[in-house]
């Protein structure tokens, strides 16, 4: 069975349209940045072999850099500023509202438990820092993420996936005023 | 005849195996980042539940698999073809 060139060429000029199309519409890129079809499709087994070998650098730099900042970041003594958390006295025995603390992006949470103390947490999961929320009718913190469970009086875990209880923020009342104090906890608040 | 058969033969098992230390090579690195990349998804697990003692069997445990993609980068290179040797 003989192959017809002109037939194969067509077939083939077919198959790459789409390829052609796009390096048209590039034009005016590939002017100013000129590189080659073929040298751009192919990867020889030794290039390949160095990408790997830098990914494994990558890994490696990424594995100990981010383990080293979040032990320093837990040795580093911090000193927190009192900080009223408005909207507190309002709140009444069940319910729970949202705050920052201490700083703007540390999201934290205050909740009234059923007897009327006030109780507050960071409010990112020991597990993978998804946002907790307070459920009345549980009087617990939970996680949709991964369903995990925390005491809404201890923040201590209940059930799920996090590895340690939440981080707690401070509060003192004070002249019916509720102020945070502090935050205590390991890891990232 | 058998000196040609024996040419060519050695010359295939020749390049046969140049071509499977070059797959060995690249199998082994790619295993190798697979395994540093769950190492690294270990560490960030547990730096974020403040599991700290964790941390250093992991950052060793990935800088022996970066020794190892080293020695394979730099070392575990299949022999020189024989007609390219010095």
């Amino acid at each position: 069975m003989a192959i017809n060139p002109g037939k194969l060429s067509q077939a083939i000029d077919q198959v790459l349209s789409d390829d052609r199309d796009v390096r048209a519409a590039t034009a005016s890129h590939q002017s100013e940045f000129p590189y080659g079809r073929e040298e751009e499709a192919q990867v020889t087994r030794r290039e390949f072999c160095g990408f790997l070998f830098l990914t494994s650098s990558a890994f490696f730099v990424a594995t100990g850099g981010f383990a080293a900042r979040s032990v320093l970041d837990s040795r580093s003594a911090k000193a927190y500023a009192p900080m009223p958390i408005e909207g507190a006295e309002a709140l009444q025995p069940g319910e729970a509202m949202n705050f920052y603390y201490p700083g703007e992006h540390d999201t934290a949470i205050l909740v009234r438990t059923s007897d009327g103390e006030y109780q507050a947490f960071g409010q990112k999961c020991t597990h993978l820092t998804c946002p907790v929320f307070y459920v009345k009718e549980h009087e617990r913190l939970e996680c949709p993420c991964h369903e995990g469970g925390f005491d809404a009086k201890t923040g201590s875990v209940l059930y799920g996936p996090p590895p340690r209880p939440l981080d707690r923020v401070e509060i003192e009342v004070r002249k019916g005023e509720v102020v945070a104090v502090g935050r205590t906890g390991g890891g990232h608040g | 005849m058998g000196d040609n058969y024996r040419k060519r033969g050695s010359t295939l098992g020749t390049t046969d195996g140049r071509a499977a230390v070059w797959q060995a090579r690249l199998v082994i690195l790619i295993m190798i980042n697979v395994a540093q990349l769950w190492i690294l998804a270990a560490a960030v697990e547990a730096a974020l539940a403040a599991h700290y003692d964790h941390l250093w069997p992991l950052i060793i445990s990935s800088g022996l698999c970066w020794l190892i993609a080293l020695s394979i980068y730099l070392w575990w290179r299949p022999r020189p073809r024989p007609g390219n040797r010095p």
